[in-house]
């Protein structure tokens, strides 16, 4: 897979690192790699929350009325709780760019075969012929 | 004979293991304490903690990967501290941390398993990847006292008809398509019967109500089974049931109509018959007398009762275990990763790599010598 991910030391998120406790700030960060694109991705500086917006329950489920007993904990002021936090805009982040990638191909892939049809058939459909 | 000590830590006399359990829609963590030397009647491993949650789908749907993923991912932190504070540990007092390897579902598998990457590396101390399927095998042996069993693996995922030989669990049978866990959860989506508890108890309740057998194919192929056929047969005359539409196979001897509890009796009968004569003729095969039921479907009352019957008639004796250890946990992954840690067995970061398909007969048990 063609994804990096790494947790860095934060550098440049405002004030708010210099003000943290002895720990300092955790940022997670990711690196997207494939032969045509490189991207990184950093969660930026909030707000930040655990309740993501693509990590919810799947439409399947929802669409029943289900209660989501399952929604995770809030992320608590400590180093690990932010991180946490952090970490779920950054999956969102990756999660949009991942599907928007693949919509791309998908219709790509549907623009090539539209394009082969066209050539060998002279834009032609047989079931349009009386 | 072996010895299981070599890798005992000074100053201690008993080993502690962690394990992780997360291949269907059960969260299961356990931590389980094994003395130092062989485990017998005599000296026998502890139980300190076994707690699971389980994901729940909306009535008539199953769990997919996804959902069961999230509930793992944000369950797992709350019942690891929970099986920690039953069992009155810290995690640096563990010996190994094991987790389910495979066979399951991908999603579910990857997120549990990077919860157990993941505390391995803050506590140091070093993982064990074990197979679910010999999990239920070795928990269920230490439970019952079961020497050398013919095992009826049942379960969602799985239906294997296993025995030992030569520090391999050998398959001698199994199904061809479906699972019979999962070919009772279909149907039981079918009837839109809720999945709480679990869908198969939903049935099994179901079946004792049921007064009427309704005829269905019985799909017994040498030594394995097929089950996919059976559950489009009873599916379709479920739909006939609810549509109102006429057939005579829903028209019980007495002229009374056949009901949704005579189907699930009629499923169950002709499930575990198929399932006790496999079983028997592994038996045979083999010339053992003890039957070990495992896995989620093995706490059907009913199948525990054919069984007996069968095993009973070939002066045998047959073993279950109750819902703790017979639905998938955490304590069976703990100890049979324990069994193979005592034997020098860990995996190395990069080699803990999940696996949805992860065959029982590729586990090299080298914790038996019989």
């Amino acid at each position: 897979m063609p994804n990096l991910f790494s947790l860095l030391e934060s550098e440049n998120c405002q004030i708010q690192t210099q003000l943290s406790s002895a720990m300092p700030d955790l940022i997670p960060t990711a690196t997207y790699i494939s032969p045509d694109l490189k991207k990184d991705f950093h969660p930026g500086c909030g707000p930040h929350s655990t309740q993501g917006t693509t990590t919810g329950p799947s439409d399947v489920v929802a669409d029943k009325g289900a209660i989501d007993k399952d929604r995770p904990t809030e992320a608590s002021d400590s180093t690990l709780g932010e991180l946490r936090a952090r970490l779920t805009t950054l999956q969102d982040q990756v999660n949009v760019f991942l599907t928007d990638r693949m919509k791309l191909g998908a219709a790509k892939e549907e623009d090539d075969k539209d394009l082969e049809r066209r050539i060998l058939d002279d834009g032609v459909d047989e079931d349009d012929v009386e | 004979m072996i010895n299981l000590d070599k890798h005992i830590k000074p100053s201690r006399d008993y080993y502690l293991a962690l394990g992780l359990e997360g291949s269907a829609n059960k969260l299961g963590i356990g931590i389980i304490k094994h003395p130092k030397g062989e485990l017998t009647a005599t000296n026998r491993a502890e139980v300190l903690s076994n707690v699971r949650d389980t994901y729940i789908s909306p009535p008539g749907e199953g769990f997919l990967p996804r959902d069961t993923a999230r509930h793992h991912r944000n369950w797992v932190v709350r019942v690891l501290k929970d099986a920690l504070a039953v069992a009155g540990l810290v995690g640096r007092d563990l010996d190994c941390i094991c987790f389910t390897q495979g066979p399951g579902m991908g999603a579910p598998l990857q997120a549990v398993v990077i919860a157990a990457r993941t505390i391995a590396q803050l506590w140091d101390v070093p993982l064990v990847g074990v197979n679910h399927c010999v999990g239920h095998i070795e928990m269920g042996r230490e439970i019952t006292g079961a020497q050398n069993p013919v095992v009826l693996y049942v379960s969602g995922g799985n239906t294997q008809v296993i025995a030992y030989s030569k520090n391999h669990y050998r398959i001698f049978g199994e199904t061809l398509d479906i699972a019979i866990g999962n070919c009772l959860d279909r149907f039981a989506r079918t009837l839109k019967i809720p999945n709480d508890p679990f869908p198969g108890y939903n049935i099994e309740q179901m079946a004792k109500r049921g007064k009427n057998f309704v005829e269905l194919p019985y799909t017994v192929k040498g030594m394995d089974l097929s089950m996919s056929g059976i559950l489009a047969f009873i599916d379709s005359l479920a739909g006939d049931m609810f549509a109102g539409n006429k057939n005579k196979l829903l028209v019980a001897a007495d002229g009374s109509s056949v009901t949704p509890e005579d189907l699930c009796f009629s499923l169950q009968e002709c499930l575990y018959a198929m399932l006790v004569e496999i079983t028997e003729r592994a038996m045979a095969h083999v010339q053992l007398q003890q039957v070990l039921i495992v896995g989620g479907v093995g706490s059907n009352e009913r199948l525990q009762q054919m069984m007996a019957q069968m095993v009973q008639d070939r002066n045998g004796s047959v073993f279950a275990t109750d819902e703790r250890f017979c639905i998938d946990n955490g304590i069976m992954i703990a100890h049979a990763g324990l069994l193979a840690y005592r034997m020098g067995q860990t995996n190395e970061l990069w080699d803990t790599v999940c696996s949805q398909k992860f065959r029982t007969d590729e586990v090299y048990v080298n914790w038996r010598d019989d």
